[in-house]
């Protein structure tokens, strides 16, 4: 679960980073109101999950609070990479001149089995950027996950990274960072900038953080942060059944168990020369009522023209996903061409099923290659 | 013969009076897996399919001296299920529960590849973890530690299987059994971003293995463990191995499904991981059923 700067700032602040101080506001007159306050040229910045607001004109230095809210006016409402901006952070400037900015970021790695600690001299950019264009300025050191990063190790880290300030403070801020991420049960922590001012003092201008909804159980706070207005309203409700979905942008819904086998039908759709319209998982051992779910809310999206259900059942009964999509059939709910390909456990049971049927918006398929193209070609129809 | 668990491996079920853990329980038996007991915290001195119950793990041990725990346990505490059957000496921990907290993996991977380290200085066979958000591993007319469909394992073959994908990993089986040639084991290592068994830590059994003549590579998109395969079969392996990656057509930046499989920046593609089988020669199918035609190939060479 991604949370907005705001978030992750007041997250950091609780660890005892030095986080720049800000305030959140929905209408210009409220970022006009909160740059009085501070008496000081402010920073607004639009509040979206995703990267590159700068470049799309997301984030605006005011020096006046009229300038403020004239920014307030042009960001509120903006939409970037899809996302409508409803809120702002407004934050004290910071005069970039008079300091060094750098990345610290703490991310979950799977070839080290644990956080791997990320510091590069060159902040303020993206790190997927820098990585790609000058790997060998990031250091990269494995976190322990059960005694957690030392105070030694960090100086260590911001040494080899080049960092000028005051070491102890730096890695003190490195060390509160990577305590957040394990206690938070954190997918990706990053400090970026992180800003050194001229008297060595590190300040967090920007965040990012990222939690582990596996985790969520024991973080009812931070559970409650999810905002749905995020994300796709199918999504949103997909999150209520508990289904793995991303919604995408073709006309083939898809439906399988096993997110294996969901992400291979994708590519099926696509070489079979049409574009799948979601990604759903129904999970391992999903029972009548969860397809039938499923069915329902791929029905939903306007996009769909066709649904493909790939099923291959181990845990997961074929004839508890017939039932599932038999039962939306007859309350109408299916009004979409169904194409399928069902195999494993209680397949014949499932084919017996949906033989009786007798429905043409329901066909089988002997091997997911044919269902493909079939419910491709019925969404070109 | 066969890799990791055979005929004679004596197996527990760590939740197996959970619904999960009774079904597959029976499943298993059917497939004629030596089922010896289980371990249900507080139900200890039951009996679940004639078979006994214990509160912990120790006591299952002590009892029972089984080879394999498998573990059904629900999220919150199934790393700790994973500790418990470590500490208790058990030499094979599958881990099939789906959605266990990432940190969780981290600190059980960690403490489990200690104790594997101290099993072993001390002359022990060490301690090995397969999993989590795993089917678990079967060796094909032998065995069946795991949740997959019973009927595409019971021919033994000679073709060795490993996948990050359970449904991908029946796909594959009965695609080898449909074309008469067969899995030898087959190891689900599971879709988190932590986990105990990487594809490079199976490889060198299968290359070990006098039963194995050739090796199935299922990745997908995410991490870099394909990667390291492809080193690992490049700079070992005598035995040809065949690869096959899901989620080629998948947006950057979308975690589609699996908690590993998201593409960050440049990591996790599916153009990196194809190059590093290019460079190992390990020729990558375009389909599943195109495995079987690479498989049938570097037999033939």
């Amino acid at each position: 679960m991604k949370l907005h700067e705001y978030q992750g700032k007041e997250l950091l602040r609780r660890f005892g980073v030095n986080v720049q101080e800000g305030k959140v506001a929905y209408t210009p007159d409220e970022v006009r109101t909160i740059a009085n306050e501070y008496g000081q040229p402010v920073v607004v910045k639009a509040q979206v999950y995703v990267g590159g607001r700068g470049k799309a004109g997301g984030v605006k230095f005011s020096p006046t609070p009229d300038k403020a809210y004239e920014n307030g006016q042009k960001i509120l409402g903006m939409d970037i990479k899809g996302l409508t901006v409803n809120k702002v952070l407004v934050t004290k400037a910071v005069d970039i001149d008079k300091g060094v900015e750098y990345y610290v970021g703490m991310i979950v790695d799977r070839n080290v089995q644990s956080f791997t600690l990320m510091a590069c001299a060159e902040g303020g950019m993206e790190i997927e950027e820098l990585a790609a264009e000058r790997p060998e300025a990031i250091i990269r050191h494995r976190v322990d996950p059960v005694t957690g990063l030392r105070p030694y190790e960090a100086r260590e880290v911001a040494l080899k990274a080049g960092f000028k300030g005051n070491l102890n403070k730096i890695a003190d801020i490195m060390v509160r960072m990577s305590r957040a991420a394990l206690e938070l049960d954190a997918n990706l922590v990053e400090i970026n900038p992180l800003f050194i001012d001229e008297n060595g003092t590190p300040l967090a201008l920007d965040t990012k953080f990222d939690v582990d909804d596996n985790a969520l159980f024991r973080h009812p706070d931070l559970a409650e942060l999810r905002e749905s207005e995020a994300d796709h309203p199918l999504e949103v409700e997909a999150a209520k059944y508990g289904f793995a979905y991303v919604k995408l942008d073709g006309s083939t819904g898809v439906l399988g168990n096993g997110a294996g086998i969901v992400m291979t039908t994708l590519d099926v759709v696509n070489r079979a020369g049409g574009k799948p319209a979601n990604f759903l998982d129904i999970g391992g051992g999903a029972r009548a009522d969860i397809v039938y779910n499923a069915v329902k809310l791929v029905s939903k999206d306007p996009d769909v023209k066709s649904i493909f259900i790939n099923i291959f059942g181990g845990i997961t009964r074929a004839d508890e996903v017939a039932k599932g999509v038999i039962q939306a059939l007859n309350e109408g709910i299916l009004t979409k061409p169904v194409r399928m390909r069902i195999a494993g456990t209680a397949e014949d049971e499932a084919k017996a099923l949906l033989q009786d049927v007798n429905s043409d918006l329901i066909k089988m398929y002997p091997d997911m290659f044919q269902a493909a193209e079939a419910a491709v070609e019925e969404a070109k129809k | 013969m066969a890799i990791l668990v055979n005929k004679d491996s004596r197996v527990i079920v760590q939740g197996i009076t959970g619904r999960e853990g009774l079904n597959h329980t029976k499943a298993m038996l059917a497939f004629g897996t030596k089922v010896v007991g289980g371990v249900t915290p507080g139900k200890g001195g039951s009996e679940v399919e004639g078979l006994p119950v214990y509160n912990s793990v120790a006591e299952a041990v002590e009892a029972l001296h089984p080879d394999v725990s498998i573990i059904f346990v629900p999220p919150f505490g199934a790393a700790d299920s994973v500790l418990e059957a470590a500490h208790a000496g058990v030499e094979l921990i599958v881990l099939i529960t789906e959605g266990v907290p990432t940190v969780d993996m981290m600190r059980a991977v960690q403490e489990v590849k200690a104790l594997d380290a101290a099993s072993r200085q001390a002359g022990g066979k060490g301690i090995r973890l397969i999993g989590g958000n795993c089917p678990g591993l079967v060796s094909s007319g032998e065995t069946k530690i795991g949740i997959m469909p019973n009927r595409i394992y019971e021919q033994k073959g000679r073709i060795g299987l490993i996948s990050r994908s359970g449904t991908l990993t029946y796909e594959a089986a009965k695609l080898l059994g449909d074309a008469g040639l067969g899995t030898s084991t087959t190891v689900g290592i599971g879709g988190d971003p932590v986990i105990g068994t990487t594809f490079a830590d199976v490889l060198p059994l299968f290359e070990a293995d006098p039963d194995t003549d050739a090796v199935v590579v299922i990745g997908e998109i995410g991490g870099a463990d394909e990667e390291a395969a492809a080193e690992y079969i490049a700079s070992h392996m005598k035995k040809p191995v065949v690869a096959f990656i899901s989620g080629r057509s998948a947006p950057a930046g979308k975690r589609m499904g699996h908690a590993g499989a998201i593409i960050m920046g440049n990591v996790g593609t599916p153009e990196s991981k194809l190059a590093a089988f290019a460079a190992a020669q390990v020729p990558v199918a375009d389909t599943m059923p195109q495995i079987i035609d690479l498989v049938k190939q570097v037999l033939n060479k």
